[in-house]
C-alpha cells in the first residue's frame, strides 16, 4: 500500500519522438517536488530501446517492475512515446498509465494533436512543449485534486439554494456561449449543460489548467479539446471574478476578451458578491459549509461514475494525523487498489437502464486497515460502491471495524443528493 | 503621440513615499486582497489598457508585470508564481495612485496590462490585434541581456505608430539587475533616445524582500524597484489625456517625423 511511499521517492517523465527516440523532454519530482534532475542519456536510450525492441516483434511492453521502481510505457498515434519511472511506493500501473494519458492530453490541449502526430520540425516542436512543462509538473506533484487519477472532474458544493448556476445560464445566453463554468481553485463549482457534456480528458483537464497557473486578472488561450477537437484550437477565456474564483468560456472566435470588459462584469456579478465569496471559501473543503460529517471521517472521495463528477477533501478534523499531504496520498493509493483490483474498471457508459436499477440493490464494499496491525492503531479505509456511486472513506484509528461499513452507508446516503 | 512631458511635471514625484501617498497604497494592499468588485476606489480613476511588447521570447514581459502586481496583492499565493511560457493573451490589473501637480488631485490610475507569448503570437493570426485593438499605451520591452531585443526596437515601433498614433509609447530595459553582463551600452541607449525621443526606462523584476515568514513578498520593499515605471506611466497617460482633451496645446515638435 502507498502509506509506505517513502518522502524521497522520485518520479520521472520521459517524453520521446517514437520514430527516431530524439528525446522532446523529461521532467522528474522527488516527494512532490519539481526537480532539475536528469536520467542519464543512456538510462533514456535503453528504456526507450527495450520498448522499441518489443514493437518490431509485436510485441506491446506496457509495465516493469524492480523492487522499488515501476516504469510504465505508452505510445500515442505511433508519434509520441511517454515513459514514467516511479519509485514512490503505491504506485500501481493504474494510476501511472492514468499520468500518462493526463500528460498526453495536457500535449494537446496546449500544443494541439497535429503537431505532435506530423513533426516536421523537432527543435520548434521541443520549445512549444515548454509551455505545457507547468501543467504536466502539477501532475507530478502532491495536487489537492485528485481528477488526473480518477478521470472525473473534481467539484465543489455550492450551497443548496444557491443562485451561481442560474446566473451561470443566464451569462451564458447573454454571451451566446455554451461552454461556462465557474471554477474555485480548480475545482468546477457550477458549469452549464454544455460544459458538463465535454469530454474526457478536456473535462478534466481545463479546471486543472486553471487551478495550476498564477492569478490573472483575464486570460485568452487556445486551447485544443484532446477528445472534442484535437487539431482545431478553440478559446479559453477565463475572468477573475474574486482571488481564487474564475469565470470560464470556452468559444470560438466570438466573444473578443475585450468585449467581456469589467462594467459587463460588474452588472452580471456584483449582485451575487455574497454568495460567490461563500464559494471561494469551499475551496478544499468541497462540502458545503457546515454539511454534517462523522467526527472519525479523515478524508472523503465521492464519485459519480456516470455523471463522471468527483468531490475530494481531506480538510475534516484537519489537526489530527494525519498530515493533509499524506492523507491524499493514502486516497489515492486506496482508489488506484480498488479500482484495479476489488471494483471493476469503471463503467464507460451507463448500461441499460433496469441494469442499473438491479445493481443500486446490491452494495459492494471492502475495506482495509494501512499501518501497524495492533488493534486501535492504523488509518482505516473503505470503499463502498452503490449505482454509479463510489465512495471512500479515511477513518481514524479509533472507528471500530465492525461499524464501518454502516458508517461509509450512511455517509454516502447523506452526499446523494448533492450529485 | 505628444512630446513626453518633463519628468515630474504632472505628478508629484515621489508622492507614493509621502505619508499621503502610503495612505493611499495601503488602502490598496488591503482592497485588493480582497476585491474585484467595486473598483472605484477615488473619485477620480483613469482607466488604461498597456499593451506589452516585445519581439524576442525571456525579455521579462511576464515577469514584469508579476512584479507590479504581487507588490500589490503580497499574498503567500503569489509566492509560488514563476516565470512561465504564456499560452495566450494574459491581462493583469495594477492599481496606482498619484498626485496631479497642477490641481493637488489624487489619481487613481488602473493599468490593465496585456501579455501575449510569442509563440501563441506568430501561431495565432486573431493574438496581436486583439492585443492591441483597445490599447491606451504600448511599453516596449528590450533585454540588456539580449542585444537582439534591443534592435528588433526600430521594427517594433515603426509597425505599432502606424496603428496607433495617439497611444503613449514607452521603452523598458529589462534584467537591468544583470547590467555587469549587458549586451546594450550607454551610448547605444542614447543614441537611441535621440532618434526616437521615447521616455526610456530600467526595470529589474526579481522578487523583493520576503516577509517573516519566507513567503510573503514585502509590498514596500519591492515598491522602489517598480514605483518609477508606474510613475511614468501614469504621467505620460494623464498628459497624452489632456492634449487629446485639447487641454494642453501640443507643441510642433510633435509631428512624427
Ligand atoms: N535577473 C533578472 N531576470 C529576469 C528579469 N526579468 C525576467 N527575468 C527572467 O527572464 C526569464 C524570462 O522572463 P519572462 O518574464 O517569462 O519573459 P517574457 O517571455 O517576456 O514574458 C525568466 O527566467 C525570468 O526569471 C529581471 O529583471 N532580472
Ligand atoms: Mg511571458
Amino acid at each position: 500500500m502507498g502509506e509506505e511511499r517513502g518522502p524521497g521517492g522520485a518520479v520521472h517523465l520521459l517524453c520521446l519522438a517514437a520514430s527516431s527516440g530524439v528525446p522532446l523532454f523529461c521532467r522528474s519530482s522527488r516527494g512532490g517536488v519539481p526537480t532539475r534532475q536528469q536520467l542519464p542519456f543512456s538510462v533514456i536510450g535503453s528504456l526507450n530501446g527495450v520498448h522499441m525492441f518489443g514493437q518490431n516483434l509485436d510485441v506491446q511492453l506496457s509495465s516493469a517492475r524492480t523492487e522499488d521502481t515501476t516504469v510504465v510505457w505508452k505510445s500515442f498515434h505511433d508519434s509520441i512515446t511517454l515513459i514514467v519511472l516511479s519509485s514512490e511506493g503505491g504506485h500501481s500501473e493504474l494510476k501511472l498509465e492514468r499520468l500518462l494519458q493526463m500528460v498526453f492530453g495536457a500535449m494537446v490541449l496546449l500544443v494541439g494533436l497535429e503537431e505532435l502526430t506530423n513533426i516536421r520540425n523537432i527543435e520548434r516542436l521541443k520549445k512549444e512543449l515548454r509551455a505545457s512543462y507547468h501543467l504536466i509538473d502539477s501532475f507530478l506533484g502532491n495536487s489537492e485534486l485528485i481528477g488526473d487519477l480518477t478521470q472525473c472532474v473534481d467539484c465543489v458544493i455550492p450551497p443548496e439554494g444557491s443562485p451561481l448556476q442560474e446566473a451561470l445560464s443566464n451569462f451564458a445566453k447573454a454571451t451566446r456561449t455554451a461552454f461556462v463554468s465557474l471554477v474555485v481553485s480548480g475545482r468546477v463549482l457550477a458549469a452549464t449543460e454544455g460544459w458538463w457534456r465535454l469530454g474526457t480528458p478536456e473535462a478534466v483537464l481545463l479546471p486543472w489548467l486553471l487551478g495550476s497557473l498564477p492569478p490573472q486578472t483575464a486570460r485568452d488561450y487556445p486551447v485544443y479539446l484532446p477528445h472534442g477537437s484535437p487539431t482545431v484550437p478553440h478559446r479559453l477565456l477565463t475572468l477573475m471574478l474574486l482571488p481564487g474564483l474564475e469565470l470560464c468560456l470556452l468559444c470560438g472566435p466570438q466573444p473578443l476578451l475585450s468585449q467581456l470588459d469589467p462594467q459587463l462584469l460588474e452588472s452580471w456579478w456584483q449582485p451575487l458578491l455574497e454568495p460567490l465569496r461563500a464559494s471561494v471559501l469551499l475551496g478544499p473543503g468541497a462540502l458545503p459549509a457546515g454539511f454534517p460529517l462523522h467526527e472519525d471521517i479523515l478524508g472523503l472521495l465521492l464519485l459519480h461514475l456516470e455523471l463522471r463528477r468527483c468531490l475530494f477533501t481531506v480538510e475534516p478534523s484537519g489537526d489530527k494525523e494525519p498530515s493533509l499531504v499524506q492523507r491524499r496520498r493514502l486516497l489515492r493509493s486506496f482508489y488506484s487498489l480498488v479500482t484495479s483490483t476489488h471494483f471493476p474498471p469503471e463503467p464507460g457508459l451507463p448500461e441499460k437502464v433496469e441494469d442499473t436499477a438491479q445493481k443500486a440493490q446490491v452494495p459492494r464494499a471492502c475495506y482495509l486497515v494501512s499501518g501497524p496491525e495492533e488493534p486501535g492503531t492504523g488509518w482505516r479505509l473503505v470503499a463502498l460502491q452503490v449505482g454509479p456511486r463510489r465512495l471512500l472513506l479515511l477513518l481514524s484509528p479509533q472507528s471500530p471495524t465492525h461499524g464501518l461499513r454502516s458508517l461509509a452507508t450512511h455517509t454516502l446516503q447523506a452526499l446523494t443528493p448533492l450529485f | 503621440m505628444a512630446k513626453p512631458p518633463a519628468p515630474g511635471s504632472v505628478l508629484v514625484p515621489d508622492w507614493h513615499e509621502s505619508a499621503e501617498g502610503k495612505e493611499y497604497l495601503r488602502c490598496i494592499l488591503r482592497k485588493s486582497r480582497r476585491r474585484v468588485f467595486g473598483e472605484c476606489l477615488s473619485p477620480v480613476t483613469s482607466v488604461t489598457c498597456c499593451s506589452l511588447q516585445g519581439a524576442e521570447e525571456s525579455v521579462g514581459k511576464g515577469s514584469l508585470v508579476a512584479k507590479a502586481h504581487k507588490l500589490l496583492l503580497p499574498s503567500p499565493h503569489h509566492a509560488k508564481w514563476l516565470p512561465r511560457p504564456s499560452t495566450g493573451i494574459q491581462t493583469t490589473v495594477v492599481f496606482w495612485p498619484a498626485k496631479l501637480q497642477a490641481s493637488s488631485r489624487v489619481v487613481m490610475f488602473r493599468f490593465e496590462f496585456w501579455d501575449c507569448g510569442e509563440s501563441a503570437l506568430t501561431k495565432f493570426d486573431h493574438m496581436l490585434p486583439a492585443c492591441q485593438e483597445k490599447a491606451d499605451a504600448f511599453l516596449f520591452l528590450f533585454s540588456f541581456t539580449d542585444r537582439a531585443s534591443f534592435e528588433d526596437l526600430p521594427g517594433q515601433l515603426a509597425r505599432v505608430t502606424g496603428e496607433a498614433p495617439g497611444a503613449v509609447k514607452m521603452v523598458i530595459g529589462s534584467k537591468f539587475d544583470q547590467y555587469m553582463h549587458t549586451d546594450v551600452p550607454e551610448q547605444d541607449l542614447r543614441a537611441f533616445r535621440q532618434a526616437w525621443e521615447l521616455p526610456l526606462l530600467r526595470v529589474k523584476s526579481v522578487p523583493g524582500r520576503r516577509l517573516a515568514d519566507g513567503r510573503t513578498l514585502d509590498g514596500w520593499a519591492g515598491l522602489a524597484d517598480m514605483a518609477h515605471v508606474l510613475n511614468s506611466l501614469a504621467e505620460h497617460l494623464w498628459h497624452q489625456d489632456q492634449v487629446a482633451a485639447g487641454l494642453l496645446a501640443s507643441s510642433p515638435e510633435n509631428t512624427p517625423d
